[in-house]
């Protein structure tokens, strides 16, 4: 098939699902009134709370959930050829995926600007609250060593990534100094900081690694693995000004005009898929269902995406009908990013042969590869290329690192400062969430990895689905548009987290894997089966809620009768 | 737009004198408007990308210290007496403006969540 068919395929789907789908659901069930005071209004506190444009919240959600996510998932799913993983990006998004990101800021909305954990408090139970922020803390932590393990093998398998980010880490912290210290324009600091990171892809060429550190070192992925909790830990400890935002910001432009130009470049180039449309129902990481539907990760469903829904845009949203466009229209962006890497990598390698030993070495490595080609439609020297797509993967995946790494060290302190008041100390949370992640990085393999993520972070998503599950119950609406998907993803979620945590566990018994990759192993196996039971617990407090309201909404047809 | 347009109008006009007078005055308004804003709708969401987090975040470091100044001096106003009430007296014209998005902040119910966007 060629690649512009896909797209074309996702466009439609984009625009009936909106128009035909999503728009009726906003209508007809939730009602969406533009007249209706939001938290943002209702509740402005110059902060948090602020009536912001649906054009700035829709690059803001744009910006928050799109990471290395929607990019590598697909990738890694193509192991089971490209048609399933085409019709599970399309499906999902448009059955599971929008509702999942629109219904999260609207039950936000409509519930006062609550977070994820205060709504589970007051739509499901005390109990859900404090389960639902453990189970957030190890799937943050699965993030932290998944996205860490794509840095590691990116910054090994492509040798001008790590001069590439050393220069962006400069250009950031100089645009930090800039605006926040020398108060300079704010285009003049964009133009500098910008151009500078792209002359540190042109060096990343010339000055490889291994011609820096020798070749050797250049292969450590411990060294590789400590550079990024490094990078995490100033992130965390450091005021957010001076290094975590301005790098965020220079990286943003550097991210999005290789994914802008690498689009054009795939419409130029409307190379055909070259890899097969399906290769097998059981590969060496599991069968196609569920792993398959857990490895795609963000492209269809992401949990992670309900937390900035409700925790940032909700709050911020000064219109109800704005959250159609900016919740489910990213979505649906979103699902067209995914199909871009789904041809990336779909369309790159001459053989399957090719792409099973790309894929070996990590997913960074197939992705920069296929930026180099798409940028090379347009006219850039095929290694600079891949420095550029090197370097986006990098920053993909540690935009988001910093952030959980951040998130981890002030959960460390509320969980535990009770306990020691060293605890509180900013250094002591970093460092424990930095050391969990670098053991994560070095003892597991990545595809593992990988999987226990995506499944973290889908049953996340069915969570968070179930709580608007919940709401429309509460409020007697019709539900069932969103219990349907709260039901499969939770069932498919944790088929997959079983089902991989067995594998491992069940390799540690066996003794088939000896020393850190037990060690790996036994630790990742366990945090699997942890999620399980949290989301076990959670179902059953979601189920007596469900039982709670189906009374209450028979109560009142008793009396009237 | 248009109902800002007809509300300055006099009544005396009558319905359809008002609709034309409408059209001569709105049309070109409006598709400068129009032209106008998809450029500006894509200003704004290239600012939503780069920047808006970044300014969220420079709020909330400021709204941090501005919680903790105002508990140090108006403590009282949430039952947390520090500073004697004769230096709160003197600060208070400076804290007015601020006091009531202040007490809606620090008593707003808050968990791990609201550290994630």
């Amino acid at each position: 098939m060629n690649s512009v068919v896909v797209l074309v395929l996702g466009l439609a789907v984009a625009y009936f699902g909106y128009r035909l789908y999503a728009q009726r659901i906003d209508r007809k069930v939730i009602q969406s009134d533009p007249n209706k005071a939001t938290p943002a209004k209702m509740y402005m506190d110059g902060v948090e709370f602020m009536p912001t444009s649906r054009n700035v919240l829709f690059g803001y959600q744009f910006k928050s959930i799109a990471g290395a996510g929607p990019i590598l998932g697909p990738i890694i799913a193509l192991q089971w050829g490209w048609l399933p993983a085409l019709v599970w990006i399309l499906l999902g998004t448009l059955f599971i995926g929008w509702v999942q990101d629109y219904a999260s800021a609207m039950v936000a909305m409509r519930k006062d600007g609550a977070s994820m954990g205060g709504l589970s408090h007051r739509l499901i139970s005390p109990r859900a609250r404090i389960i639902l922020l453990a189970f957030i803390y190890f799937y943050l932590l699965l993030i932290a060593g998944a996205f860490g393990n794509v840095v590691v093998s990116t910054a090994i398998g492509l040798k001008g990534s790590p001069m590439a980010w050393l220069f962006l880490t400069g250009a950031g912290l100089l645009a930090g100094q800039m605006i926040y210290r020398w108060r300079k324009d704010i285009i003049l600091t964009t133009v500098v900081t910008v151009i500078l990171a792209l002359i540190g892809i042109w060096v990343g060429t010339v000055a490889p690694s291994n011609k820096i550190i020798g070749a050797a070192l250049a292969e450590e992925r411990w060294l590789w693995a400590i550079a990024a909790f490094v990078f995490c830990y100033f992130a965390a400890v450091l005021p957010i000004w001076r290094f975590a935002l301005p790098i965020n910001y220079v990286a943003s432009y550097v991210v999005f005009l290789g994914l802008f130009f690498g689009l054009i470049g795939v419409v130029i180039l409307h190379p055909s898929f070259t890899l097969p449309a399906y290769s097998a129902f059981t590969i060496k990481i599991g069968p196609i269902w569920p792993i398959m539907f857990v490895t795609v990760a963000c492209g269809a469903i992401s949990g992670w995406h309900s937390l900035v829904s409700s925790s940032g845009t909700a709050r911020q949203l000064e219109n109800e009908r704005d959250a159609l466009p900016v919740g489910g229209g990213v979505m649906f962006v979103e699902m067209m990013l995914a199909l871009f890497a789904l041809i990336i990598a779909g369309t790159l390698f001459a053989a399957p042969s090719q792409y099973a030993e790309a894929i070996a070495k990590g997913p960074g490595g197939v992705f920069a590869a296929g930026v180099s080609k798409f940028l090379g439609a347009l006219g850039l020297p095929a290694e600079v290329g891949r420095s550029y797509g090197s370097v986006m993967m990098i920053f993909l995946a540690i935009t988001i690192m910093q952030l959980v790494i951040r998130f981890m060290r002030i959960a460390t302190s509320e969980l535990l400062s009770d306990v020691s008041p060293v605890f509180r100390n900013a250094h002591v949370g970093t460092f424990i969430a930095s050391l969990l992640g670098i053991f994560l990085v070095m003892t597991g393999w990545w595809q593992y990895l990988w999987i226990l993520f995506g499944g973290a972070n889908q049953l996340m998503a069915s969570m968070a689905l179930m709580i608007v599950t919940a709401w429309l119950m509460s409020e007697g609406r019709p539900a069932s548009w969103s219990l349907w998907p709260t039901l499969f993803m939770f069932v498919t979620t944790v088929a997959a987290l079983l089902y991989t945590s067995y594998s491992l566990l069940d390799k540690v018994f066996k003794g088939a894997v000896k020393g850190e990759a037990a060690a790996g192993n036994t630790v990742i196996g366990v945090i699997g089966f942890f999620l399980v039971l949290a989301s076990f617990v959670l179902a059953y407090e979601g189920l007596k809620a469900f039982g709670r309201y189906r009374t209450m909404k028979m109560e009142p047809a008793a009396a009237k009768a | 737009m248009a109902q800002k347009i007809q509300a300055g109008f006099p009544s005396a006009f009558g319905e359809t004198r008002r609709r034309k007078t409408w059209r001569k005055y709105a049309m070109p308004e409006e598709k400068k408007e129009r032209r106008g804003g998809f450029f500006q709708a894509v200003k704004e969401f290239v600012y939503g990308v780069a920047a808006h987090d970044s300014a969220r975040f420079a709020l909330k470091t400021r709204a941090s210290m501005e919680h903790l100044f105002i508990l140090i001096t108006m403590g009282d106003m949430l039952g947390v007496p520090i500073l004697p009430p004769y230096y709160s007296l003197r600060l208070l014209p400076y804290v007015v403006p601020q006091i009531s998005t202040w007490k809606r902040r620090m008593l707003r119910e808050k968990d791990l969540t609201d550290a994630l966007a």
